[in-house]
């Protein structure tokens, strides 16, 4: 069968592309690919594309028990299985992939580890009823930076998601239905994004360059990039400056100055994510007609 | 004559919308919607297989299902070996032998439309998710198939809420329909020549190739079985045609800045004085 790709012209042509600061695609170094959300007819149901790689993300909610050690508390389970359809590369035996794991735990981090969603706002009677968020993830297609697409899909679907209004009195809870009381939206103490950096070792078979330059890195890598990377550096951070997850898994070292101007140019970016997030899943709601006033 | 909640007739399905939804590491990818109940179906094949799975004969078919909330459970493995059963017999798979062709089936219907238990509620479901696959099978042109499948749901409506003295059989029920309605299924028919014993050449139409009829409450007997088929199949003819107008629709679209048409009128010409000329040398040759 045919030997897997990247292959040696693929591999040469990108290189020598980058040593001019070119992208295949046409973008700057750290440009990112176009974002679109497409939201569903359901509340928390979103469909992120960053260039050509798709997730899909849907948050339901329902009441349950609390956790015995945390009875203040509401939960959240995030579940997120790559399917065959993202990339034939993707089995669908039981056993999860590389990829799989740490996209799952990128994906605890940003959204659970990290307090994004204020839990103790899920809790209706303390230490009996408590909201359980579930959020599940599905990837469509997989071009390149799914890890970012699938943070994004994940926050967004938890910006854009309403849970039903509850009314508590005494010890009776009282579910309204989204017709007769505007479902209420979710408690975020902060929305932090994902961006990856694919990085690129200098070559050294330019003499004149010393072996002290900096790797090339490039934002949002594209399919090839990724794969034909020296390593990744994915940061989780918000608008307001705070870091959430710095992800760097081995590959070409990196100074900290190297680091924080990743940090500065993902800081740049995250602002202007925020911005187009809210602007859209307010369009959204308002298309949508939910508050009834 | 009751007419439905939503002012359908009996036999109308809700309004179909096919969508080509171009993924990009898959070789063929749709999505199929009755009303709300959406499926989306993507096809890769044939593909490099893994030894176990292997088949020296002919190219083994995995379907994996998909549900749009948590993770897949039981009744995603029995909906996908039922998705294999019923799109087997439509694909050629002894063309390409020591392959696989992989479907993944991703419901986008909401949770509260699929219910549990009962199953009733998954009949349009499974409808939308048959022809979701089909429709990804032929967007990816790469499987050779024997015919088409196309699948459609109908359900027994109560008396009482129906407002007939008799259950009522509608095609392509509702979640409301379904929640007061003690049967129904999901009929899936293969649109191809089959050859018939009487005439000698193969004729084109329909056959019922799987069903899931079942009643949860009161009594059913052939004859009504008969009826619902033939409500699904009228229609499914329909479910047929707009397939059919989609692939049509789903023409390549040449890349822009690469086509630069030249004028047409000298185009031909130039074929047509090739045509004269050749004509001309024939001629000649001929006339020895």
């Amino acid at each position: 069968m045919r030997p897997p790709s990247p292959s040696i012209p693929e591999k040469e042509f990108l290189f020598s592309t980058l040593e001019k600061s070119l992208r295949l695609d046409g973008r700057g170094l750290i440009e990112m690919r176009p974002l679109e959300l497409t939201f569903g007819e359901e509340l928390g149901h979103v469909d992120c594309t960053l260039g050509k790689t798709r997730v899909l993300a849907q948050v339901d909610a329902k009441m349950v028990r609390p956790l015995p050690e945390r009875p203040f508390e509401g939960i959240i389970s995030v579940h997120s299985e790559i399917s065959p359809m993202a990339s034939p590369e993707y089995e669908s035996t039981g056993r999860p992939s590389d990829e799989e794991v740490a996209l799952s735990r990128m994906l605890d981090k940003v959204i659970r580890r990290s307090d994004a969603v204020d839990r103790e706002a899920l809790c209706i009677l303390a230490g009996q009823r408590v909201w359980h968020l579930r959020l599940t993830i599905h990837c469509l297609s997989d071009a390149g930076n799914l890890l970012d697409c699938a943070c994004m899909a994940g926050m967004v679907a938890l910006r854009h998601f309403r849970r039903p209004d509850v009314e508590v009195i005494g010890d009776e809870v009282t579910v309204h239905p989204p017709s007769s009381r505007a479902p209420v939206p979710l408690s975020l103490h902060h929305t932090p994004f994902s961006l990856t950096f694919a990085l690129f070792a200098p070559s050294s078979s330019h003499t004149n360059i010393s072996s002290q330059t900096a790797p090339i890195t490039l934002l949002d890598p594209s399919l090839l990039e990724q794969r034909l990377a020296s390593g990744t550096l994915s940061l989780a951070l918000n608008a307001q400056r705070e870091l959430c997850v710095v992800h760097k898994a081995g590959g070409v070292p990196l100074t900290p100055e190297e680091v924080l101007s990743a940090v500065n140019i993902a800081v740049q970016k995250a602002k202007e994510l925020e911005k187009m997030v809210d602007a859209r899943v307010r369009e959204d709601w308002a298309m949508k007609k939910i508050e009834v006033r | 004559m009751s007419s439905r909640s939503d002012g359908r007739l009996r036999g109308e399905a809700r309004p179909i919308a096919i969508v080509y939804e171009k993924l990009d590491r898959a070789d063929g990818s749709a999505s199929f919607a009755f009303g709300s109940t959406k499926a989306l179906a993507s096809v890769s094949g044939p593909i490099e297989v893994r030894l176990a799975a292997e088949q020296p004969s002919k190219a083994t078919f995995e379907v994996s299902v998909r549900p749009l909330s948590g993770v897949p459970g039981t009744e995603s493995k029995a909906l996908s070996a039922s998705l294999r059963a019923l799109l087997a017999p439509a694909l050629l798979l002894s063309r390409n032998p020591r392959t696989l062709v992989q479907l993944v089936v991703q419901s986008l219907a909401p949770s509260r439309q699929t219910g549990t238990g009962t199953g009733l509620f998954g009949a349009p479901l499974m409808a939308a998710m048959v022809n979701a696959a089909t429709l990804a099978l032929l967007n990816a042109g790469s499987v050779p198939m024997a015919g088409v499948v196309c699948a459609v749901a109908v359900a027994r409506v109560r008396p009482s809420a129906a407002g007939v003295s008799s259950p009522a059989l509608v095609l392509d029920p509702t979640e409301d329909e379904l929640a007061a309605s003690d049967g129904g299924g999901c009929f899936a028919f293969i649109f191809a020549a089959h050859p018939t014993p009487e005439q000698s050449d193969a004729q084109f139409g329909s056959r019922l190739v799987w069903t899931d009829w079942r009643v949860t409450g009161g009594g059913t007997d052939v004859d009504e079985l008969a009826r619902a088929k033939l409500l699904a199949r009228s229609g499914v003819e329909h479910v047929w045609q707009q397939v059919k107008e989609s692939v049509g629709r789903a023409a390549v679209v040449p890349a822009p800045g690469l086509s630069q048409k030249p004028s047409k009128t000298a185009k031909t010409e130039d074929v047509e004085m090739k045509v004269d000329e050749e004509e001309e040398d024939d001629d000649a040759k001929m006339e020895i």
